[in-house]
Parts: C-alpha cells; structure tokens; sequence
C-alpha cells in the first residue's frame, strides 16, 4: 500500500493553486471579463483628459480647456452606428434630462465624441444631434479630426474600437465622468441611466456644498 | 517516446507567430482549436515525462485526484472571456496560456486518466459537459459583448461551438451508457 500523503498534500496544493490562479486573473472575484477590469483599472489610474481639439455640430473648434471649471459627461460613439449607440445616446439623453437645467451648461456639459471623423462632420453631427433632442449648447457632439489626438483620447479612457466588414465598428461603450479639473473620476454603465444619473446629481449636488 | 517528440513540434507549431495569430484572430479557432491542440501537445509530451521521471509522478499523483483538478482549474480558467483577451494583450500571458495548456493542463491529464475510477471519470465528463452547455449558452444569448477583442458575431459562433461540442458529449454518454462493454472488452 502505498502511502497517499503526498498525494492529499499534492491536491491541496493545486486547489490552493487554482483559489490562486482564479484570484489573480479576475482581480480578487471582481472583474471576469477584460471589460469589468478595464473599468476598474481606469478608476484606479484616473487619467487626465489630453489634449484634444474637438470640431463640434455647429463647426466651432475647441479644445478641453473649453469646459474648464465644469464636469464633463461623455460618450464615445459612431452616428453610422445602428445598436449599441443609439442605446448609449438614448440613455444618455436620460441622464441629460436628469441633471436640473440650471446646472445644465454652467456645471456640467454633456459630449458626445464620435470616432468616426471621415463620416461624422458637422453637418451630419447636427442632423444627428436633432435625433436625441441635444440642444448643441449643453450638449454638444462633436468629431476629433485628428487621428493621432484621437487615437490617444481612445487609448487614456480604454475605449477600443475595431472596424467591422460591413463599414461599422465594435467598441465598448460606457458613460464618462470628467471633473472640473480634466480628471476621469467615475465610468458609468451605459445600461442604467437611472443609476448614472443620480450619480451625477449626487455629484454635482456635493459641489454645490462646497461652495462650488 | 516517439509521440512525446510529436508532441513537442505540435506545440513549436502552435507557437509559431503567423500559426498563433492565425489562430487567434479567428474567436472560436482560439478557444477551440489552439487551447484543445495545446492540451493534445502536453498530453503527447508527457510520456517523455513519465519515463523520465516515473517516481515524481507515482509520488505525487497516486489516485489521480490531484492531476485531474489541475486539468480542470487550468482548462476552466481560460474559458474565462477575460482570460482570452488578456492572453492577446499582453504578451507574458500569452507565454502563460501556452505553458499552463500543454504541462498543467495536457501532462497530468494524460498521468491521472487511467488512475481516477469511474465515478471521477463520469464527473469529469458530466461537469465539462455542463459547463459548455453553460458558456454556450452564455455567449450566444449575452447581448453584450464579452471580449474586447472580438466582434459580437464571432462571439455568438463561439457560443454554437460551445454548444454543439456539448451535444456530441451528450451523444458519447448516451452511446456509451447503452453499449455492452463487456462485448468489447
């Protein structure tokens, strides 16, 4: 007979092994897929918006420095894109109406960035803003026409985006917070405007306290 | 010893850059193709390891249990979505996903297989089967894209492969529930 010691010891190693494995690759039980962790890394790092210029509806170009002073809720999004999208604008459209209009424009700036700068120029971002009832002001959409400022806002917020057969694109989506001072401070999940939104009225109402 | 040197130029194919990329640019080629052939390579290479070192293996692995669990925790956590996307992102993982398929994965399968009885065999079989109806079924109805890496499309042809690879183990349990082994044997 021989001696199974070895044996129970060799399988509570590999079970501690696995608990192991499995902790590390999904960030103590949190994130299992690589978008959950992307999330969570980004709360972590809170990258500071670079410089980028925006060309927006109604042809105005700005940079950042634009919204200074005020928060900033942004999507990433395509107008020549039929699903995710119209989803991501719609709800952000909930979130929008959410936010008392007082603030509207004066703490806070709704943006919809397109990253699709070949198709999506002003004339086609202002027929496209009318779909959401974006007022242009308040809530702007607007195109980077330069693709390596483009490539690199895409690349500090995690937004990956890749072109599809039939002229679209796959990209993930979420809503973006962006504090007065250019700092990524919260990403939202797209599918709960109710949750976003009281979010950002919370936020925006701990400022008010402040004496903001 | 033959079938361990097959193993090893499996594994350098897989390895190869353009068989690699290949072979992960398409989702379901990844996850059903590349990690399966990964596993047969550590499988194949483990008869160079039993004859070489015999005692480590009788020491260590006596009834089986501990190499069939590290079969199973290996190949369940690169069923993971984010496993797969980290293995394309970021290149160590990609090196890990290699090295865990073939020696953690493949190598104590092929020790612990003939060791196990019958009712951890079936629980293998009956929890692997499960758990394809499970991912399957998870990827084609998600309505969200789960890797970043992939499109919607490849994900939901991922989750028929999933399923389909469980209805042919379904099949092979009803096959093999029905048939007089005794006659064969």
């Amino acid at each position: 007979m021989k001696s199974l010691r070895p044996n129970s010891f060799a399988t509570f190693a590999v079970l501690l092994f696995g608990i192991a494995l499995f902790y590390w690759g999904t960030d103590g039980f949190t994130a299992y897929t690589a978008e959950s962790a992307r999330v969570n890394r980004l709360l972590d790092a809170r990258p500071t918006f670079p410089q980028t210029t925006f060309e927006d509806s109604k042809g105005r170009s700005y940079s950042i420095s634009e919204f200074e002073g005020k928060y900033v809720f942004l999507t990433f999004f395509y107008s020549a894109c039929s699903t995710v999208c119209v989803q991501l604008e719609g709800n952000m459209g909930r979130v929008y109406e959410a936010v008392p209009a007082e603030r509207l424009g004066r703490e806070i700036v709704f943006l919809s960035v397109s990253f699709d700068p070949d198709r999506d120029d002003p004339a086609r971002l202002e027929e496209y803003r009318t779909f959401f009832d974006s007022d242009g002001e308040t809530w702007r959409m607007a195109r980077v026409s330069d693709r390596a400022e483009l490539d690199r806002l895409l690349d500090e917020f995690g937004v990956i985006v890749i072109p599809d057969e039939s002229g679209g694109f796959a990209h993930n989506s979420a809503f973006y917070l962006v504090d007065p001072a250019g700092t990524l401070i919260d990403v939202m999940d797209y599918t709960r405007p109710e949750e976003a939104a009281s979010e950002v009225v919370r936020i925006l109402g701990q400022e008010r306290g402040n004496g903001g | 010893m033959k079938q361990s040197v097959y193993g090893l130029a499996l594994f350098i194919l897989l390895a190869l850059p353009p068989v690699a990329g290949l072979m992960e640019s398409l989702m379901i080629a990844h996850m059903h193709m590349q990690m399966p052939l990964l596993v047969a390579s550590g499988f194949l290479m483990a008869k160079y390891g039993q004859i070489r070192f015999p005692r480590f293996w009788e020491r260590w692995n006596v009834n089986g249990v501990p190499g069939i669990l590290l079969f199973a925790i290996v190949a369940v956590y690169w069923m993971l979505p984010r496993a797969m996307d980290e293995a394309l992102a970021f290149p160590a993982m990609e090196a890990f996903k290699f090295v865990s398929l073939s020696l953690l994965c493949g190598t104590p399968l092929r020790d612990s297989w003939p060791k196990v009885g019958y009712a951890a065999k079936s629980a293998v079989i009956i929890g692997f089967t499960l758990l394809f109806a499970g991912m399957g079924l998870l990827y084609v109805i998600a309505p969200v894209q789960l890797c970043n890496n992939y499109l919607l499309l490849e994900q939901i042809a991922l989750g028929w492969g999933f399923l389909t690879t469980a209805i042919c183990m379904v099949i092979f349990m009803i096959y093999h529930a029905f048939t007089r082994h005794s006659a064969y044997e």
